[in-house]
């Protein structure tokens, strides 16, 4: 176990800018989500981390010590691959046993420890197979089973679960948090889905185009994005976000968007005026008796997810989707009233919250 | 017989000719070497035309006689020596020169991976000379050695060409894998890469045998000394003497044939892909 620091990590690819400025510290136990789109990033700064690449700018620090001198061998780092990258030569056992051997542990030691993993991760059964006779999901736990067999200072997982059907990926995250807190190590793990950042994360760090875009606890970065990026990039449905002005005429100021105008309350500590972005999550708006609504929508469709409803509607020339209850039923075409919690309205100038 | 039948009909005779044509072009000249390596002298003399082969006139004193009378024993181990040397320094630098070429990053990469074929551009008759000319000043020319050295710079160009090509294949992130558990890069090499690319390295080894194996040009250049001749030169050899007979001949180019043909039987279940299944997702 170990914490992990990174500072002004910055790397190029020919005239590709890779990452950076990339600043980051994750707490010794922590478990840390790297959350971006394709492509910004993300899995790049792992193999920095890990050594397998090497960055042109800043620091890698385990437990305050820099590893930049250290080969990915040396820094006693543990690593899963979206491919699983198993050794389709050896068992089970041998694949489990390979970083124990490379570091000339005793024999007896490896065959305890490679059944202690086994069984902990349930494939006891398979020791003597090799990877093509394994199903996805055996793969996957040879692989994260590979990694834990070691007990590395950190251990670096890049997109492990996006191979595996949504079923077992559903559960397969569960176990993963529950070995979490039962190996109490840590973790820094790639994804580009939202659901397994926020689920599994103690802190989750938004990327995009090789830039940290927000580091924080999965509800902050939920509730308080700092940018309209990370606001549209977390939460499904997307963010109904809209460009506008704020006109102030008398007390109270209204939003004018394009075809349609907006109450936003007065409660913004600092007096916003001008060109802005504003923005409010689906659970946010609510279905209200007519008369006393703040907005009016046209609803265009309606998608029913089970669990409740996703309502597409028009205000103006923009789209709104809110979120409603499963019982209830609307017809495209029907004007439904809408309220809206401006206690929760996120407001953004050039792409920055400003609220 | 309805038009579609007769159609398919047609193409399957066609298809059986094509193949009996075939077989029969390549399969008759073995069949003449070995019959006629196995026929008493006088049999061939006076029956040239005689295709066939009686069973009970078998006569296998053509392989004693090329063996142990016309020193043959002696040139197959020189063969063996020449070989085997060759494949083996062949396919250990190609390894690591393939793998150089395909996965670490220096100055000149591409210009080296591209460069190495370019050797290969020029035929064997235009070295020859100049090289029997060097070699000659160097003292080092009637040398079993100097032959390996020769054999090495043709087979090396297409060997790491094969094995670069096939390294390529081999998914990057299985190596890492192996970094971070604790390999260094030889070790990664001799555990991961290696061990998967068993099917590569047999083609190599094959190809590179055979080229050894059969070469004659430069042999016949460059040996003058009979207790150094490869197979191929022997054969030359023999079949340049005063007093030729066809059986030996025959026998000694059977000699040269049979080594060739268990390596392909040998080898041929290490040729079979798909060693790397199973390594990743699907």
């Amino acid at each position: 176990m170990a914490s992990l620091t990174l500072k002004e990590i910055g790397k190029q690819f020919g005239k590709t800018v890779a990452l950076s400025g990339v600043d980051l510290h994750v707490e010794d136990g922590e478990f840390c989500v790297l959350l971006g789109p394709s492509g910004c990033g993300k899995s790049t700064l792992l193999n920095v981390i890990a050594g397998l690449i090497p960055q042109d700018k800043g620091t890698v620090e385990l437990d305050g010590h820099s590893v930049d001198r250290l080969t990915p061998r040396d820094r006693d780092v543990a690593m899963v691959f979206q491919s699983y990258a198993l050794y389709p030569h050896m068992t089970v056992a041998k694949n489990l046993g390979f970083g124990l051997r490379m570091r000339g542990v005793p024999k007896a030691t490896i065959r305890k420890k490679v059944l202690d993993t086994a069984s902990l991760l349930g494939i006891d059964d398979l020791l003597n197979r090799k990877p093509r006779e394994l199903s996805g999901g055996q793969r996957q736990r040879v692989a994260m089973g590979r990694a834990l067999v070691r007990r590395p200072k950190l251990f670096l997982l890049d997109e492990p679960l996006s191979n595996l059907d949504a079923r077992l990926r559903a559960n397969v995250r569960l176990e993963l948090k529950q070995l979490h807190s039962q190996i109490d190590t840590t973790i820094v793990y790639v994804t580009h889905d939202q659901v397994e950042a926020m689920t599994l994360g103690e802190k989750v760090v938004v990327m995009r185009d090789g830039e940290v875009r927000q580091t924080g606890r999965p509800e902050t970065i939920y509730s308080f994005p700092t940018d309209t990026f990370v606001a549209t990039f977390i939460g499904s449905p997307e963010m109904n976000l809209y460009r506008g002005t704020i006109l102030r005429n008398g007390e109270r100021p209204v939003f004018q968007g394009r075809g349609f105008s907006m109450d936003i309350g007065d409660l913004r500590p600092n007096r916003v005026e001008g060109e802005v972005e504003v923005g409010f999550r689906p659970e946010d708006v609510k279905i209200v008796e007519t008369g006393t609504g703040t907005l009016h929508a046209k609803v265009e469709m309606v998608s029913d997810v089970g669990s409740e409803k996703y309502i597409h509607t028009r205000i103006g020339q923009e789209h709104l989707t809110l979120r409603a209850p499963k019982n209830t039923s609307f017809r495209p075409n029907e004007i439904i009233n809408l309220a809206i919690d401006v206690t929760r309205l996120h407001i953004f100038q050039k792409g920055v919250r400003v609220d | 017989m309805s038009r579609e039948r007769l159609q398919n009909c047609i193409i399957r005779s066609i298809r059986i000719a094509g193949i009996i044509f075939f077989v029969v072009i390549v399969a008759f000249p073995f069949y003449w070497m070995i019959a006629s390596s196995l026929r008493p002298l006088e049999e061939i003399l006076m029956n040239p035309a005689n295709l066939g082969l009686d069973i009970h006139k078998i006569d296998l004193s053509a392989y004693y006689d090329v063996l142990f009378d016309h020193g043959f024993v002696r040139y197959i181990l020189n063969s063996f020596y020449v070989s085997i040397i060759t494949v083996a320094l062949s396919v250990a630098l190609a390894t690591v020169g393939g793998y150089a070429v395909t996965r670490l990053r220096f100055r000149g990469q591409s210009f080296m991976s591209y460069s190495i074929l370019i050797i290969y551009m020029f035929p064997a008759i235009v070295l020859v000379i100049p090289l029997y000319v060097i070699f000659s000043h160097m003292g080092l020319r009637d040398s079993i050695n100097v032959l390996i050295l020769v054999y090495l710079a043709q087979t090396l160009p297409v060997a790491l060409y094969m094995l670069r090509s096939y390294f390529k294949t081999l998914p990057l992130e299985m190596e890492n894998a192996g970094l971070i558990d604790g390999c260094t890069r030889f070790g990664v090499i001799w555990r991961i890469i290696i061990p998967l690319s068993a099917p590569a390295l047999a083609s190599v080894a094959l190809y590179t045998f055979m080229i050894a194996w059969n070469e004659f040009l430069f042999a016949f250049m460059f040996l003058d000394t009979p207790d150094k001749f490869t197979l191929s030169r022997g054969v030359v050899q023999l079949a340049g003497s005063v007093h030729l007979s066809k059986q030996l001949v025959m026998a000694a180019s059977v000699l040269v044939t049979l080594p060739i043909l268990f390596l392909f039987l040998f080898f041929e279940r290490y040729l079979v892909r798909g060693m790397t299944s199973g390594a990743m997702k699907d």
